[in-house]
């Protein structure tokens, strides 16, 4: 049974290869607690979409064990499924369905659901309930995952590179929707983005990674103390993993 | 949820639906008009005879469309699962994911019942005007094998598009090409009879490939 205490995530002496080819990691261990925010951060390829596979069940791990709510990933239960807000990389929703459908059907699998919390971002797009998901833009279509996330209601979010294929203008859009929604509402989030400067005053914690290694695991606040006033995450960043 | 996912599947399929019954019916009444200028042009005697004595269906164009109808709904239902690993989306739906995967393809089953029995439907029906009852029944026990035939080339196709590994795929269509001829090796009427039972016992278990392929794309053998 997990506890108010025990962190939402926890992972474990993780280490995960390329088939039988190259580390991506080893030993990797962390905790997500209740209501903050970590992003994982790195450039493509470093292994952040195979963490997200990973925690979510769709990848076993080499070695090393992952716990969702206090259960171990690979007996996760529909109902702990429940708590889960998922965004897969790119935005991947059912794309034959229209806006309308498309929120009749999550709305039939969570207790919590919030159509208002949905529509309303539905309604700043001005898209018409009858439109289909495929018809739209990428822009659209990451509103569109976004308002599915905050109707849901979950306890915890796990957001796979929700930057890829965005506009500055849409990033700062779902950064500012998601940065308010979770501190309003005391969510968790694991998040990872290989774009760093929308980040920066969204997460809590940071874990960096670089090709096989984990540069960097801390707060934020911390990472940022031991760099002169001014110096931004991404800065931090390039200067750990090097110039792209 | 049941509800919504029959929805969810009734909105990927439902255009490969109407496109095959159309077809299907369009194919049958077709087979049904070739009957019945035979009858015009030889009488009706003639066509006794032939169905009598040559093993004769009149239905031996439309044999293939419940296979190409069943891979055609297969592929509808499955392939836009398998696009940008939307899999993933319906995995993570708080529902047992057995379950999921039986009531998906529950959904494509019965449609493929719909088409085919609309097919028998037209077939026997016409059939019944005329030829006696017994000769009607004869020629829907012969035709049936083609409609199981549909349902396996169905699983078969859900199975092919779930398989993430492209090695596996091409097991699988082997062994698909290989269980479908056995639909289509004896000619003669009711020749499958006593051997139906068992095709159908072996279609039915063919879900379990299926299964299989999502297992596999769980464990991240697809990655």
């Amino acid at each position: 049974m997990h506890t108010d205490t025990e962190p939402i995530i926890s992972v474990r002496n993780l280490t995960q290869r390329y088939g039988k080819g190259r580390v991506i990691y080893s030993d990797l261990s962390f905790d997500v607690p209740k209501g903050r925010i970590l992003g994982l951060l790195g450039k493509n390829g470093t292994g952040k979409t195979t963490t997200i596979n990973i925690l979510m069940g769709y990848l076993r791990p080499q070695s090393g064990e992952c716990r969702i709510f206090g259960e171990p990933i690979t007996e996760m239960q529909p109902a702990t499924r429940a708590r889960i807000a998922l965004l897969i990389e790119g935005h991947v929703q059912y794309s034959f369905m229209t806006i309308s459908q498309i929120e009749k059907f999550y709305s039939a699998f969570y207790p919590k659901w919030n159509r208002d919390a949905y529509y309303g971002l539905m309604e700043k797009m001005h898209v018409s309930p009858g439109q289909k998901i495929s018809t739209m833009s990428c822009g659209q279509r990451s509103q569109v995952a976004l308002g599915l996330i905050l109707a849901q209601n979950a306890d915890l979010l796990v957001l796979d590179d929700f930057s890829l294929g965005l506009d500055p203008g849409y990033r700062r859009l779902f950064v500012e929707y998601m940065r308010d929604y979770v501190k309003a509402e005391g969510k968790t989030v694991f998040m990872t983005s290989h774009i760093i400067q929308d980040l920066e005053r969204l997460i809590d914690d940071c874990i960096i990674l670089d090709y096989g290694r984990i540069l960097t695991q801390q707060p934020v606040a911390e990472l940022m103390k031991g760099y002169p006033q001014g110096t931004t995450l991404e800065d931090v960043f390039i200067e750990l993993t090097g110039k792209y | 949820m049941i509800k919504a996912i029959i929805n969810k599947e009734w909105y990927k399929t439902r255009l490969a639906f109407f496109v095959t019954l159309a077809v299907s019916l369009l194919f049958s009444a077709y087979a049904a008009l070739r009957i019945n200028r035979l009858i015009a042009l030889k009488g009706v005697d003639h066509l006794w005879l032939i169905v009598l004595l040559k093993d004769n269906t009149f239905a031996d164009m439309i044999q293939m469309l419940p296979l190409l109808t069943g891979l055609v709904l297969g592929v509808a239902q499955m392939a836009p699962e398998m696009s940008h690993k939307r899999l993933k989306l319906t995995m993570h739906l708080p529902v047992p994911q057995t379950k999921l995967l039986m009531l998906m393809l529950a959904v494509g089953v019965a449609e493929a019942l719909v088409v085919f029995a609309g097919q028998a439907a037209v077939i026997g029906i016409y059939d019944l005007t005329v030829m006696p009852a017994p000769m009607v029944a004869s020629i829907m026990l012969t035709t049936l094998p083609w409609f199981v035939a549909g349902f396996a080339a169905y699983l078969f196709a859900c199975a092919i598009c779930l398989e993430a590994s492209w090695r596996r795929r091409v097991g699988l269509g082997l062994l698909a090409a290989a269980m479908l001829a056995m639909f289509y090796s004896q000619p003669a009427l009711e020749a499958y009879n006593s051997f139906l039972p068992i095709l159908l016992i072996a279609t039915a278990s063919l879900a379990i490939l299926s299964a299989g392929s999502m297992i596999r794309f769980k464990e991240g053998l697809s990655e």
